[in-house]
């Protein structure tokens, strides 16, 4: 076929592409209706969860959904090439550095042995399990939306569809979970989070090339 | 492309007639050892890219660096897929966007191949467009559809020929 011919019958087509920003709300509403039936399922919130929201602990909840937001916000600049990210990659990048500065506070307050008390508990590893397993359904319905888009850098990107995933399912794990600690919760959800991040980072180069 | 994004086919064609030359210019600076034809596939692939693509620009952006980011993302892709790497500079398109047109594009190979693989309606659809010029309504007449599924069924047709064409070449 003569490149001419193929121009004519590209241009012929003129129907009205869904953006990116469309593929995700779509898809990421039908992924959360899974991941917190799933949640409802096994895991339930925990029995002082009012206590909890009206608490400082809310943190838990609000702090991972703002990082998905920030995330999704990056992503979708990563997806248009010619839009810039980098100002959307600084803003998540200082929303990190200033967890970990709370986090950094509170072990120089606490020492490392209390770092290792607020660990020691069979929590951690809940915590590490059940926040990929509530992300897996989210990353894939990310990752769906996402393939629609024009990733020039795809393995940052998966990476950061792994950090919507993970943000998101660790909101809603945070409903369950009942430690409070910084010391626990910043190390036990960032671990958690990063390791959907890896997953993405694998993942991304496969699943959004175009 | 703002026109082309509300459904000004016309306006759309030009862009394609306008860019393809350039286009074709630094693939064949490229991929001399692919030949022409070889070229021509990978001009192909990049044409296609942009359309498949073409929801990704924001109108309220330049249109010449989403355009540049795309193609030179897309030459890259399809010469690493045809076994060759190549290194794409941003200057080579800044060369200017109205080049002299080449009086003669080539047939490409890969198009017929993948056009095989389709179900032989939608090839006919896309041949049609194509190398007869039909417009809608002719085909509709033709094939004995509605001029929407006629769209729809284009859509669709390009949609699987980018997709076989990425399988093709990996």
């Amino acid at each position: 076929m003569k490149t001419e011919d193929l121009i004519a019958a590209l241009s012929a087509d003129t129907l009205p592409q869904k953006t990116v920003a469309q593929q995700l709300a779509r898809a990421l509403p039908v992924a959360m209706v899974i991941s917190i039936a799933a949640f409802l399922a096994f895991w339930g919130p925990r029995p002082d969860i009012w206590t909890a929201l009206g608490s400082v602990a809310v943190l838990k909840t609000i702090l991972p959904l703002g990082l998905a937001v920030m995330a999704a916000a990056l992503a979708l600049s990563l997806t248009h090439p010619g839009i810039r990210h980098d100002i959307r990659g600084a803003a998540l990048a200082l929303f990190v550095v200033l967890v970990l500065g709370a986090f950094g506070a509170a072990l120089l307050n606490a020492g490392l042995a209390g770092l290792i008390a607020a660990l020691s508990t069979p929590s951690l590893q809940a915590c590490l399990l059940s926040i990929p397993v509530l992300g897996l359904p989210v990353l894939l319905a990310v990752f769906w939306a996402l393939s629609s888009g024009a990733a020039l850098q795809p393995r940052l990107t998966g990476a950061v569809a792994g950090l919507i995933a993970g943000g998101l399912a660790a909101s809603v794990y945070s409903l369950y979970c009942d430690k409070d600690m910084v010391l626990f919760v910043v190390p036990a959800y960032f671990t958690a989070i990063a390791s959907i991040a890896v997953i993405g980072a694998l993942l991304g180069p496969r699943l959004l090339k175009w | 492309m703002r026109a082309a994004n509300r459904g000004d086919s016309a306006a759309y064609q030009r862009l394609f007639t306008a860019i393809t030359p350039v286009l074709r210019k630094v693939v064949r600076a490229r991929g001399a050892a692919l030949g022409h034809a070889g070229c021509e596939d990978v001009l192909q692939d990049v044409l296609l890219a942009i359309h498949r693509k073409r929801h990704t620009w924001r109108e309220d952006a330049p249109l010449r660096p989403w355009l540049y980011a795309i193609a030179r993302h897309k030459v890259i892709d399809a010469f690493r897929a045809r076994g060759r790497h190549v290194e794409v500079s941003l200057d080579d398109f800044a060369e200017g966007l109205p080049a002299a047109a080449d009086p003669d594009p080539m047939d490409g190979r890969d198009m017929e191949k993948v056009l095989g693989q389709l179900d032989p309606r939608a090839a006919d659809i896309v041949r049609a467009f194509g190398q007869n010029g039909e417009t809608t309504a002719e085909t509709a007449a033709r094939l004995d559809m509605t001029e929407g599924a006629v769209r729809v069924a284009l859509h669709r047709a390009l949609k699987s020929i980018a997709r076989l064409r990425e399988r093709m070449i990996e």
